[in-house]
């Protein structure tokens, strides 16, 4: 890995003034009796670290994971609404090996105003609660003229309705979900949908290599609309399974807003599965579990009338998560793994291709496999001051289809592989204000260490910067 | 596309009517709720639903005293406790509980049986917390503790029960007494607790937690 560039100091004190600018406005702003989901709080009356391990969102506690597994139902009725919204700046390591930096490298070294939600949720009734999350991305598109526009569309989505029969002797937690992303309904934060920086820098915010670091998912993403049943027994064995479909008719809001060119078209209904084992004692708790998907998703979005334009994902995932909780100390110690195995239609298998100087390179191929790895260390003290560090490790198929010889970026190898580490720090000066600088180093980029695209970038050139303010109300 | 709409129909069917599920509630608002099911479906979520939890983070209230829960949910309820996991995490759920349901809480806890408890303390700190337990500490004044806490440390009214509570929890309400006036109805043990050496409160906490209780009811 290189060492440091030499303009990291000089950004490094910018940003650190323009943080404390920051800072002065948001606690001013925000007073001290909100939390990390503030409706919910406000429903519960507690701290969102009551919820939130450390108050490190959206990580739960086994307290949070019963909160939510109990459908949101736990407290009083108030007013369901809650706004977040994200200021960021990014900054990559080296931007001279690029024919057009201002292009490649967009809002890079500037402080954006990078997304916001809105939230309706909380309890409904004593069985039935929500979590609704309705984004709204400054940065969504571009159109000819280098303009950026803002776009709102629907996020994370979940609905759902959930019993309980406890006494001294046996706890049976059970219910169903309507959600808009597979695993959103899990309770625990290396699930697929949980398992995140937050906030993640988005590719489309801000420059390009941010958020590119490869998280375990399913293949079917989210926006799709699925119903799923779940039970908890006696807080040892969890079990969920269900079914997901293209969000249309009645659960068309699971996709609003997202233009149909970019929501993902499903054939029929797609299973998914979720298994996990939980323990705790003392302080501690852990968790052990796998979940899998298979989905038949079209090629085209536009186009579902051709069943051979499908690509076949099976996903199948392990994880586990440890957390030690003990006021003043919060420690988390995650690893997610996945497995993505593609059938790729017919008329994509086996093409010719050729590489920048016209010389063949092998056909493309009919399968392809890819394999995540991530794994996460964190320690909070007093909830307040946090520090953690991410390993990332993407392997997978080498596929000429993924040839592309772009400067910066390109993919000359046609391999999928990419690898790295993350580190954080990040401070709560109160519970709904966060401040944090991420650093992000890649010693594998698409595909290499050295000259990935074939104009003598490195994966070195693009590590990263983040620093960010999160607040919510 | 059929089975997502029968979903969303029962879901709104359910919304509708706005059903309260007294039974089995987790409404903390709701007056008809009673304190049983308050206890199994909300506060079990931390102290345990026999009030033996297993966290540290959470005090165990099982055999705890029937007076003193209620005096201190009385306390979250008013915002007199004020030793920072009660804002955090009891004034919000005690807010609208009636005096009714305080009262059912109190007695569905004080009924349970207490778990025996990890013994964590080295012995020589366990003798010394007993020492302190038993006799208290003449020198500097310290009454024993039994003398409130009753020998088997079970408590009485509104002398809480410590035999088997947690040492962490037990070193940090002892720190609290003397370094704040989070919990305002503590007079006595703030006098108490004034001249304890942090050795002395560590030594008491272990001996309490290791405290025999698994014969009682
Ligand atoms: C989210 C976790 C949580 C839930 C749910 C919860 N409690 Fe607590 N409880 C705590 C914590 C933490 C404390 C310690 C508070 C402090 O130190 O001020 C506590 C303290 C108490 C105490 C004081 C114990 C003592 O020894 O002084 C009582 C009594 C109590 N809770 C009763 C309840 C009742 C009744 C419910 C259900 C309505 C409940 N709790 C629900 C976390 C919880
Ligand atoms: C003069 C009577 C008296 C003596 C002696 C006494 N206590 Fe207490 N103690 C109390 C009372 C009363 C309370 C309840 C305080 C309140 O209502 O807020 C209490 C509360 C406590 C608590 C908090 C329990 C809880 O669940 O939150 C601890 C811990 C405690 N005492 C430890 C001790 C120890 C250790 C000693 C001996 C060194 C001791 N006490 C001696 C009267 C006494």
């Amino acid at each position: 890995m290189r060492t440091t560039p030499a303009n990291f100091p000089s950004m490094l004190t910018r940003m650190l003034l323009r943080a404390m600018a920051l800072i002065i406005v948001a606690v001013t702003l925000c007073p001290d009796d909100a939390a990390a989901l503030p409706t919910f709080a406000r429903q519960t009356g507690q701290n969102c670290q009551a919820c939130h391990a450390g108050g490190q969102f959206p990580e739960l506690t086994p307290y949070g994971r019963l909160f939510k597994l109990t459908g949101y139902t736990i407290g009083e009725r108030t007013l369901p609404f809650a706004g977040m919204a994200v200021v960021s700046d990014s900054s990559v390591s080296n931007r001279s090996k690029s024919d057009d930096p201002k292009e490649d490298f967009q809002k890079n070294n500037s402080l954006i105003f990078a997304t916001g939600s809105v939230f309706a949720a909380g309890k409904i009734t004593d069985n039935l609660g929500a979590f609704l999350q309705v984004t709204y991305d400054n940065y969504a598109s571009q159109s000819a003229d280098g303009q950026f526009h803002g776009h709102t569309n629907a996020d994370n989505m979940d609905i759902r309705y959930a019993d309980r029969s406890i006494d001294n002797s046996h706890d049976w937690i059970w219910g169903v979900s309507a959600n808009s992303n597979p695993s959103v309904s899990d309770v625990w934060n290396t699930a697929a949908a949980w398992m995140q920086y937050v906030p993640v820098p988005s590719p489309t915010s801000s420059s390009f290599i941010d958020g590119s670091a490869p998280y375990p998912g399913f293949a079917a993403g989210s926006n799709i609309a699925g119903v799923t049943a779940y039970a908890f027994w006696n807080q040892t064995l969890y079990l969920e399974a269900g079914g997901y479909r293209s969000a249309s008719g009645v659960a068309s809001f699971m996709s609003a807003g997202i233009a149909d060119a970019d929501k993902t078209k499903l054939q029929g209904t797609n299973p998914y599965w979720r298994a996990a084992l939980s323990h705790e004692w003392g302080p501690n708790s852990i968790m052990v579990g796998t979940s899998g998907m298979v989905a038949d998703i079209y090629d085209d979005p536009l186009d579902t009338s051709d069943p051979t334009t499908i690509h076949h994902f099976r996903n199948i995932g392990v994880d586990s998560q440890y957390q030690y909780l003990l006021d003043p100390h919060t420690v988390t110690v995650q690893f997610a793994y996945t497995r993505d195995n593609q059938r790729i239609p017919a008329f994509l298998a086996n093409q010719p291709v050729q590489d920048a100087n016209g010389n063949p390179l092998p056909n493309t191929n009919s399968t392809d496999t890819t394999n995540v790895f991530r794994a996460k260390a964190s320690y909070i003290y007093e909830a307040k001051y946090g520090t953690s560090l991410g390993f990332f490790n993407q392997t997978g198929t080498t596929d000429s289809a993924l040839y592309d010889p772009t400067r910066v970026y390109g993919n000359i190898s046609g391999n999928p592989a990419v690898r790295g580490w993350t580190s954080e720090v990040f401070w709560t000066p109160v519970q709904n204000v966060r401040i944090g600088l991420q650093f992000t180093a890649y010693d594998k980029y698409n595909g290499a260490s050295h000259n990935y695209d074939g104009s003598g970038r490195n994966a070195s050139d693009n590590n990263s910067l983040f620093f960010y303010v999160w607040g919510a109300y | 596309m059929y089975k997502v709409r029968v979903t969303m129909l029962a879901l709104m069917a359910s919304l509708a009517t706005g059903c309260a599920n007294e039974p089995r509630s987790r409404d903390t608002a709701n007056p008809n709720v009673s304190g049983e099911t308050l206890a199994l479906q909300v506060c079990s979520n931390c102290h345990g639903a026999t009030g033996n939890s297993t966290s540290p983070q959470f005090p165990n209230l099982a055999a705890q005293q029937e007076a003193y829960i209620v005096a201190q949910l009385g306390a979250f309820k008013a915002h007199s406790r004020q030793d920072p996991p009660g804002p955090e995490y009891m004034w919000g759920l005690s807010r609208s509980l009636t005096e009714k349901q305080i009262q059912e809480l109190a007695s569905h806890f004080a009924a349970q049986k207490p778990e025996r408890q990890l013994v964590e303390g080295r012995p020589e700190r366990i003798e010394a917390g007993k020492a302190i337990f038993t006799g208290g500490i003449p020198d500097k004044g310290i009454p024993p503790c039994a003398s409130c806490h009753g020998p088997e440390g079970k408590g009485n009214a509104t002398f809480p029960r410590l035999a088997g509570q947690h040492v962490d929890y037990l070193v940090k309400q002892l720190a609290g007494f003397q370094r704040t006036n989070d919990r305002p109805s503590a007079t006595l043990m703030k006098t108490v607790a004034h001249d304890l050496s942090h050795e002395n409160i560590v030594n008491v906490a272990d001996y309490l937690q290791a405290m025999p209780n698994h014969q009682e009811r």
